[in-house]
């Protein structure tokens, strides 16, 4: 049953709209295209025995061995590429992490022994999650942060996902609406239900059978909006839609999450972030990836992701009383600045107007501002309106 | 006779003080020839002391006072001249001779002979300018030593490295590092022996041999040795019951050291100013005693006395509160003395931070070695590529992982530990055959 007793041909032909026009500018992969990526174990075990075999002959040579980490940190290291995103060049500068420096030698260290635990998980074919491998061995690594990062660096240095290393994260991203998909180990998870969100697999290679008619997927920037819309019963109302929120800025599972379902279903993707410099920081994100997981980037990133709202251009329009906007901060503007500066917005001239709005305007407001017009306003009024007359950029 | 050399260099020091003459560019040489002699009834020992080069120019001994003569040498005994030859190949070096003075001791032993030899050393740890050239004659037997350095634009040296360096560079010289300057109160006791003005005293501190280069090789300091110098940069004679007993008053365990105790009296007076030994550590960790054999180092402590009265500007008065300040040194330091232990547990501190945060660092690379070899050979061990294991028990000449576990330990250990990064501030010469040679070791600024 659709709001307001329009029909849902109505309420959607906006999205089947760009739907269509979807999908005739972007090669749509099939699965097995997508799949051609994976790697085998075999050729896993082979990449780090090669790390080691690195390490002995320098030994044999009487020379300190060391390690080559791709700089996944150095912007200079990105190239934006509109098909896929923010992507790493081929011959980045690396950081050289040796084992005869005092200051080097404990990360040589951790890196060789994240490397044995991923080679006996391959080995065996089991799997476990960067917090088994932090709890293990707490006083070599200090951190889970350390730990995470490794993981990230081995998987860039060695080109190859971090799925396939069978090392698992924690997703920390919820899920609803039209969807139902099995698990790895045969767990069917439906989304549907109206009270309770699920929570986003953390073996998102390893889902099969992903059966949807939802029009549209919707990225929710924070979870206490995620949590509002679940309350209104936002999917049943938009029906057949998905939303889905990383709390924030997005973990991995859930950005594979979102370009899985893109992959599969080829349905509009809308954000919905707050009208702020950080909200816009994640959206771009979701679309164009980030400079850490650039290595990644073709599996991680959806261009195609459209801007819902909250738009500045919104805040003018629907008159949002003064007393709810918030003035820029310091840190907000440079941000700001930053993102307008960012390869990827040279692309979308509609998105550098909102931004520049922005700039001008000096305000920012977050999505439950709009509760300042009617309690219901998001829910009822705000996103059904957006949603049957285009109001995406 | 030991004062009375004393007395001959500040001499010439004081005056080329006066005559402001800027130490590093001032060279000679200083002949020191002491021979003896046996009379109807006793032996005696002569002495004859000459000077030559530009650091005693304007000294003319013909016209030197005989006043100053006196207050020089009040005890001294004139002697016999010495062997013009000796005298020959001196000049041949240096020029013509400024300044030449003879003196003999009665009822003296060849032990003299030694304390002249170590004074005549510490005087050349903090005068590097002069060549000095020592010759001792007893019976038939001619004991000769000379001192000197190699002066570059810093302070250089001719160190013989550690033995364990079989091969590469090896720095050779040291590298002083100036500390703070202390001022001391003079006590009644000097004030009313005519001791006035400012005293105040400098330190410096040389680790050596030098080991910046070689950031993971691990150390140990095993002596430290206290300098005294006067003000006119001659050293202090006698040992020092200050700093005998300065030990029990440092907190060794602030500056990083397990404990310190003074040398023996015998030790002192052979080798020199106040050396004291430090204790080192039980280890326990049979993993920490395979390790490469620490290079043992050793600490000198230059204490530099220093003066000014502007009342005080006649040669033979600033030679004559020299000779005070050191009749009551240790009054001036036991009435500064929590200053004094203060500065020197400072001086102590600053210097071994960086040997302390070089011990932190071997243990950080020894705990990650252990990790690094587990990790690599759990890896070797574990894998059924046949290739990649024959690979790698090719690559280090083993036949199987145990001897493979071994040799990559001792090939960790080796290029860890002899990492050579180099650094301008150091002299590296490139450490050859080192020829097995009867001259004793120079350690100079």
């Amino acid at each position: 049953m659709s709001l307001m007793g329009s029909s849902v041909a109505e309420l959607f032909s906006a999205i089947d709209k760009l739907r269509a026009e979807l999908l005739n500018n972007v090669e749509v992969l099939t699965d097995c295209q997508r799949v051609e990526g994976e790697i085998s174990h075999g050729e896993i075990l082979s990449l780090i025995e090669n790390v080691i075999l690195g390490i002995v002959t320098s030994l044999s040579k009487d020379e300190a061995p060391f390690l080559a980490l791709p700089d996944r940190s150095n912007w200079a290291n990105i190239s934006f590429d509109s098909a896929i995103g923010l992507r790493m060049t081929l011959g980045s500068s690396v950081t050289t992490i040796r084992s005869d420096c005092p200051s080097s030698v404990t990360k040589f260290a951790q890196i060789l022994k994240i490397f044995v635990v991923i080679y006996k998980l391959v080995q065996s074919n089991s799997y476990a999650t960067k917090r088994d491998i932090y709890y293990n061995n707490t006083q070599l690594f200090g951190s889970q942060k350390t730990v995470d990062s490794i993981v990230d660096d081995i998987s860039c240095m060695l080109k190859v996902p971090r799925r396939s290393l069978h090392v698992l994260a924690t997703s920390k991203g919820l899920i609803s609406g039209d969807l139902c998909y099995m698990e790895e180990d045969g767990t069917r998870i439906d989304c549907r239900s109206c009270s309770a969100a699920a929570a986003v697999s953390s073996n998102i290679a390893g889902i099969r059978n992903i059966v949807s008619h939802a029009k549209f997927i919707m990225i929710v920037e924070k979870d206490a909006t995620f949590q509002r819309l679940l309350d209104d019963d936002f999917c049943t109302k938009l029906s057949p839609c998905i939303m889905i929120t990383g709390k924030g800025v997005p973990d991995v599972n859930s950005r594979l999450m979102v370009r899985k379902l893109w992959d599969t279903l080829h349905i509009p993707i809308l954000a919905l972030v707050d009208a702020d410099p950080h909200g816009i920081e994640i959206m771009c994100i979701y679309k164009y990836g980030s400079v850490s997981m650039s290595f990644e980037a073709h599996s991680l990133t959806v261009p195609s992701v459209m801007w819902l709202g909250l738009l500045p251009s919104d805040l003018q329009r629907l008159r949002v009383p003064e007393d709810v906007l918030i003035p820029l901060t310091k840190r907000d503007e440079s941000k700001l600045s930053s993102l307008l500066k960012r390869p990827y917005l040279a692309s979308q001239p509609e998105w550098q107007k909102e931004m520049e709005l922005m700039q001008q305007s000096k305000v920012k407001a977050e999505i439950q501002s709009l509760a300042a017009i009617a309690p219901d306003f998001l829910t009822n009024i705000y996103l059904p309106n957006k949603l049957r007359y285009g109001g995406w950029v | 006779m030991l004062r009375e050399i004393q007395q001959v260099l500040r001499f010439v020091q004081l005056l080329g003080k006066r005559r402001q003459q800027s130490g590093l560019n001032v060279k000679g040489g200083l002949l020191v020839l002491v021979w003896t002699e046996t009379g109807p009834s006793v032996q005696s020992l002569n002495c004859a002391v000459a000077a030559a080069g530009p650091w005693c120019i304007g000294i003319n001994m013909k016209a030197l006072q005989p006043d100053l003569k006196e207050c020089m040498f009040p005890c001294a005994c004139p002697c016999l001249p010495p062997d013009p030859e000796e005298l020959c190949a001196f000049t041949d070096l240096y020029g013509s001779l400024r300044l030449l003075l003879t003196f003999q001791m009665k009822d003296a032993s060849p032990e003299w002979c030694a304390r002249i030899e170590t004074f005549l050393h510490t005087y050349s740890l903090a005068n590097a300018k002069i060549k000095i050239h020592f010759k001792f004659k007893f019976s038939q037997q001619t004991f000769q030593r000379d001192f000197s350095v190699k002066i570059k634009n810093k302070a250089g040296g001719n160190q013989r490295p550690p033995e364990c360096v079989k091969k590469g560079c090896w720095c050779q010289g040291g590298h002083p590092v100036l500390g703070d300057r202390l001022p001391l109160s003079i006590p009644p006791a000097a004030m009313d022996q005519g001791l006035f003005g400012e005293l105040s005293i400098q330190a410096v501190t040389l680790l050596s041999p030098c080991v910046l280069q070689y950031p993971n090789l691990p150390t140990q300091l095993t002596h430290i040795q206290v300098l005294v110098y006067g003000p006119s940069n001659v050293p202090v004679t006698g040992p020092s019951t200050f700093f005998q007993n300065l030990p029990a008053h440092l907190d060794c365990q602030e500056v990083g050291l397990h404990g310190l105790h003074c040398s023996s009296f015998k030790d002192l007076v052979h080798s020199g100013g106040t050396v004291y030994t430090v204790e080192q550590e039980n280890c326990e960790d049979p993993e920490q005693e395979s390790s490469p054999a620490p290079i043992r180092q050793s600490l000198l402590l230059y204490i530099f006395l220093q003066h000014s009265d502007p009342f005080t500007y006649q040669l033979s008065d600033m030679m004559a509160t020299e000779v005070l300040i050191e009749r009551h040194l240790e009054d001036i330091l036991n009435n500064n003395k929590q200053a004094v232990t203060k500065a020197v547990q400072t001086e102590l501190k600053n210097t071994l931070k960086a040997q302390n945060q070089r011990k932190k660092n071997q243990q950080k690379m020894r705990s990650a070695a252990e990790v690094i070899l587990g990790s690599s050979l759990s890896i070797v061990s574990s894998s059924s590529n046949m290739d990649f294991r024959n690979a790698c028990l090719h690559s280090m000449k083993m036949s199987d992982t145990y001897d493979l576990s071994a040799s990559l330990r001792e090939s960790l250990r080796r290029v860890t530990s002899w990492k050579f990064t180099p650094k301008n501030i150091c002299y590296s010469a490139q450490v050859e055959e080192y020829p097995e040679s009867d001259e004793p070791t120079r350690t100079e600024i």
